[in-house]
């Protein structure tokens, strides 16, 4: 596919100014690393067992299996024969010489990269150690395993353009949209998929359910009503723990791999953005409803929960997150809190010092009318939704969340 | 406050006043002065503290004490390392269960905390493999993820796994070739 290459706007030039500091000097490796931490690109491109950047890593899709493939250097297996103009096209475009990506790939959200955003990022690439590891071959079902469908799919699902600076917002808002959408890839979970599985834009970060888990609305309306403040996103995503809760599945190993490298100017950027106001935001006062002794969900929450959520929620340092205040918990549709209980938290590890101990599952322990009453409850004491789900509303939550497709890509 | 009433051992307890807010290893240290079962790390990691809970369908699960309130356990029937051995009426032990037999033999623990959780997981896994026997080739396996969430830090490891190893294969009914 010809690639259209939009003019640069002086704001997008601005916003690559500062990221050539290095360029200057080592040909934009080093930048083009911390951009590549930004996108997140060695998570899918490394498989546990296996070296760097050297692919592998499986995703399950409504189609079949695709492989991220091998993106060192190595001129034989990975991306070392790469001209720049091929790299261009493959983050724009989703075209690789061999042919068309598959959309796993998220260049439906690279294409907003500056040119010189991406070269630094071809110049880094071209840099890293060359890893002999050939590429699997995807196992797809018809007629998605041929390639040439997705040129069709591109036609009506992908615009390739450049970032636009939005000139009724301030540079600092622009920057944080520019990471945000652009390398930060968020919209390819966070924005609902459309009947040919492409972002739905006009639901943009609205939420989705992925993996079992929803990868949460993040909308400027919906992470003000919660009362983050721009210190808690920043913790959140530097960190992967706030006042306002943690992150688990799929976005534990963002943090880890990619947004805790964020410089600091780069982090406040994408907090305006997220919370779309570049001053800080007052944290509004927690809330403790009180406990209700006659509610049938008390039992069960000191009998389950309180050991390490504790009585009044107030959570334990190091071994679970708080409930008061908790993000995760306040929302209108309960997905994450029936998520957690059914299939529990892996151990998180955030440093030397800092983690959180694993969340048992309870798949097998409470019943549907157990999950009812324990969620109406937690909502009642330490939120001000509504705590009068039915057990048949719950009963479908609980389903879908066990449809959604494991590991899926994006 | 709370009112509880359970089966410890095939003894009913209670009904007991109780805090709301305590968890079953405080209920069985202060309230019974049941003192088998061991208080380790506190956060349901090192499984020190497991119970057994009966369930009415016939089948049993572990279950964390330190982590777990009591409510969870109201009205339930649960196990816990005073149970397994048989006693005379004058309340002398006479005769361990398989399970601590086969760890006494191996030299399994050695300072003991963690053997009450070790005893009553491997009791649930013996009682399941009746229920459900497995091929000899999947007997390490099985093991491993019965136990391998159980923390001990004097023996090594080595020394349960080959006793459970040695209980299993050698009781009728738990295996089929």
């Amino acid at each position: 596919m010809k690639i259209k290459l939009t003019v640069f706007t002086l704001s997008a030039l601005m916003l690559a100014m500062p990221l050539t500091t290095h360029a200057a000097q080592d040909g934009g490796v080093e930048q083009g690393k911390y951009l590549a931490k930004l996108g997140d690109c060695t998570a899918c491109h490394t498989i546990d067992v296996g070296q760097a950047n050297g692919g592998g890593l499986p995703f399950s899709t409504p189609f079949g299996i695709v492989y991220s493939t091998n993106i060192s250097s190595d001129e034989e297996f990975g991306i070392g024969h790469y001209s720049l103009e091929d790299f261009t096209e493959a983050m724009r475009g989703g075209v690789a010489p061999k042919g068309n990506l598959y959309p796993a790939m998220p260049y439906t959200s690279y294409h907003l990269l500056t040119d010189q955003d991406i070269e630094a990022l071809y110049r880094y690439f071209m840099s890293t150690k060359p890893v002999k590891q050939q590429n699997r071959d995807n196992d797809l079902m018809f007629p998605a395993n041929i390639r040439l469908g997705l040129k069709a799919w591109n036609l009506v699902n992908h615009d390739p353009k450049v970032f636009e600076a939005d000139a009724d917002k301030s540079e600092k808002w622009n920057r944080g949209s520019y990471i945000v959408n652009g390398l930060g890839h968020c919209g390819e979970c966070h924005t609902p998929r459309d009947v040919m599985f492409a972002m739905d834009q006009s639901r943009h970060f609205e939420g989705e359910l992925i993996g079992g888990a929803e990868a949460s609305d993040i909308t400027p309306k919906e992470l003000n009503r919660q009362g983050w403040t721009k210190q808690d996103l920043d913790d959140v995503l530097r960190k992967g723990y706030s006042r306002k809760g943690t992150v688990f599945a799929g976005m534990y190993p963002v943090v880890f791999h990619s947004f805790s490298h964020l410089t600091k100017d780069d982090m406040s950027a994408v907090t305006s953005y997220l919370l779309d106001n570049d001053a800080e935001v007052a944290a509004k006062s927690d809330i403790f409803n009180g406990h209700d002794k006659t509610d049938p969900g008390y039992g069960l929450y000191t009998g389950y929960c309180a050991g390490c959520h504790g009585v009044d929620g107030e959570g334990k340092p190091n071994v679970s997150p708080a409930l008061i205040a908790n993000a995760t918990i306040d929302k209108a549709v309960p997905i994450n809190t029936l998520s957690v209980m059914l299939n529990g938290v892996e151990e998180q590890r955030y440093s030397h010092t800092h983690g959180f101990y694993a969340m048992p599952s309870f798949r097998d322990t409470l019943n549907v009318k157990q999950l009812t009453d324990l969620t109406n409850y937690i909502r009642k004491v330490w939120t001000k939704q509504s705590s009068d789900l039915t057990e048949s509303q719950v009963q479908e939550w609980v389903d879908k969340i066990e449809d959604s497709i494991a590991d899926a890509a994006h | 406050m709370s009112t509880i009433a359970l089966s410890i051992n095939n003894k009913a307890i209670g009904p007991i006043e109780t805090s709301d807010d305590i968890m079953m290893i405080e209920f069985l240290h202060e309230y019974l002065n049941m003192t088998g079962t061991k208080f380790g790390c506190g956060v349901g990691v090192c499984h020190a503290c497991t119970v057994i809970v009966d369930n009415q369908d016939g089948t049993s699960e572990s279950v964390r004490t330190c982590i777990n309130g009591v409510s969870r356990f109201n009205g339930k029937k649960i196990r816990t390392i005073e149970g397994h051995a048989k006693e005379n009426e004058f309340g002398e032990i006479i005769k361990l269960s398989p399970v601590q037999q086969t760890f006494i033999e191996n030299f399994s623990f050695q300072c003991g905390w963690c053997t009450s959780g070790f005893v009553n997981e491997t009791t649930v896994l013996v009682e399941r493999l009746k229920l459900m026997p497995i091929h000899v080739s999947e007997v390490e396996t099985v093991i491993d993820k019965a136990l391998g969430d159980h923390v001990c830090r004097c023996t090594g490891y080595v020394k349960y796994y080959q006793a459970v190893k040695e209980l299993i294969l050698s009781t009728a009914g738990l295996t089929r070739p």
